[in-house]
């Protein structure tokens, strides 16, 4: 299980290394997004606060690589006719699955450092890490939990077969209900109680606690309570929409 | 008349064929949940931000959801036709190019002010923006003014698939410099000089600005030259596309590059 995880991710940091898509999705985006966050909240007012938009600015692309990464590399299993033969490799689905989304969000470190350079160089923000134990370890949490997260979309991914307009659409919601660019202040009360149980949520606080000041360790704690439940949840998720998939013969359907 | 037959002929069949996203469980994600939460995301982002109103986000991104709609179905009118290995089909015939790839464009001009109007209605009134019956009329006009400017430059970058695979990812990438080089996002007087100074070339600017300045009061006469301008630009674009097809089909026949994917 073990070996076909890491081999797993490793072949799909390959995978996303060699595509001229990924890559320079994953060098634009974040520049464009940084660069509006940047200007509307006026570079020269707050440096913490651009500093902190970089963080989230880095969190949204993460979970943008994995829900529309992995939404892309489910579709394009279904049309080179790869994912029955995922689906029957004598492990559990998670094991195979799984991979692509870890991987993914970890690709999505890539984007944190093209927006922080990218900030650092053209609007000249201060890029201090305030404990690096604490960010060391909210970094790969972060990964882990928004992959996890990932995971639960990927099982619906299976039984449907447009997951890459899915993955699509469910980015901005995502970025919006998590606060990553703006306070959840702004938006209705009842939006608060969702943002908790995503992932995205503590991961960005648990980055942006560990940089610059604050309880990281709690969010860091919350990401691996959150991992923990979505990967539960995948499990069951998974293993219904495979028999779905299967007595509907629909794998194969691009 | 045969051009005539062309035109609507190969613009139907091939808006049905290629365009992927004509699938409601394509079309309502991308094209209509993913505008609308565009709207919200930028709406939110400046009201933290206190920069602009509602009304300034809600126009910018209303106008880059008519973008993507025509510049990813004109890019993958042409560009997909390689993906079913029926370019060489299409290049062999003896159809005339000029009349063939305008009834390509027409439907993905249609279908980005369709998609524009839907993101705006939707946007309008989650945030609560109102415009008037008149403001409306000119708004609709600066829609079209856009989609054709952006179904311009979604020929040149179709072109790119008579040539190469990687259509989409031109569109990608077009598509988000879109969002801040237009002005869709940030105020185009907050940007660097050179940025502005591009701007002026690009597909949206003008037709935001001039929706901006009917919802801030202008009548249709005060915003013409805008309008006039942005079909301008569009029609550059439509040229440089036509040239490029011409160029990249002279290039694939000699490479055999129709035949590679």
């Amino acid at each position: 299980m073990i070996r076909v995880f890491v081999t797993g991710v490793r072949l799909q940091l390959l995978q996303l290394m060699r595509s001229g898509f990924d890559i320079s999705a994953m060098l634009v985006w974040p520049i464009i997004l940084a660069s509006i966050a940047f200007y509307l909240l006026d570079a020269k007012e707050s440096p913490r606060l651009l500093f902190a938009a970089a963080l989230g600015t880095a969190v949204m692309m993460m979970w943008a690589q994995v829900i529309v990464g992995a939404g892309g590399s489910l579709d394009n299993q279904r049309i080179f006719g790869t994912l029955e033969l995922l689906v029957a490799a004598p492990v559990p689905l998670v094991a195979t699955i799984g991979p692509i989304m870890i991987g993914a969000g970890a690709f999505g470190v890539y984007g944190l450092v093209v927006t922080l350079l990218w900030g650092r160089l053209l609007f000249g923000i201060p890029i201090t890490i305030d404990n690096w134990a604490a960010f060391a370890v909210a970094l790969p949490s972060c990964v882990i939990a928004i992959g996890l997260l990932g995971l639960i979309a990927a099982s619906t991914f299976v039984l449907y077969r447009s997951a890459f307009a899915l993955g699509i659409a469910m980015q901005y919601p995502v970025w919006i209900v998590c606060g990553l660019l703006f306070p959840l202040s702004l938006l209705p009360s009842w939006v608060g109680p969702i943002s908790w149980v995503l992932a995205p949520t503590w991961g960005f606080r648990a980055i942006r606690e560990a940089a610059l000041g604050g309880s990281a360790w709690s969010s860091i704690g919350m990401c691996w309570v959150v991992s923990i439940a979505y990967l539960a949840i995948s499990l069951v998720c998974l293993t219904y929409f495979e028999r779905l998939a299967r007595a509907r013969a629909s794998f194969r359907l691009a | 008349m045969n051009d005539l037959r062309v035109f609507f002929t190969c613009g139907v069949t091939s808006f049905r064929a290629l365009f992927g996203w004509v699938n409601p469980y394509v079309f309502v994600p991308i094209l209509v949940a993913y505008p609308i939460a565009q709207i919200l995301f930028f709406s939110y982002l400046g009201r933290s931000a206190g920069v602009e109103s509602d009304a300034f986000f809600l126009i910018g991104n209303v106008f880059c959801a008519a973008a993507v709609a025509s510049m990813f179905g004109m890019g993958q009118a042409i560009g997909g036709e390689r993906r079913f290995q029926t370019l060489p089909v299409l290049m062999a015939s003896p159809v005339n190019r000029l009349v063939m790839y305008s009834g390509r464009a027409v439907p993905t001009v249609v279908l980005g002010f369709f998609v524009a109007v839907i993101a705006f209605v939707c946007g309008a009134a989650i945030l609560g923006v109102h415009v008037g019956q008149t403001e409306s009329v000119a708004l609709v006009l600066a829609l079209l003014a856009s989609s054709f400017t952006c179904a311009g430059l979604g020929l040149c970058i179709g072109s790119l698939g008579l040539r190469g695979r990687s259509v989409g990812l031109f569109a990608d990438v077009l598509s988000g410099g879109l969002l801040i080089i237009s002005g869709a996002n940030v105020p185009l007087e907050k940007l660097p000089d050179a940025v502005q100074s591009f701007a002026s070339i690009v597909p949206l600017t003008h037709g935001i600005e001039a929706a901006r300045n009917v919802a801030a009061g202008a009548s249709l006469g005060d915003v013409a030259g805008l309008l006039g301008t942005e079909v301008g630009i569009g029609a550059v674009y439509l040229t440089i596309g036509l040239v490029l097809v011409t160029v990249f089909e002279r290039e694939g026949r000699r490479t055999g590059a129709f035949d590679r994917f």
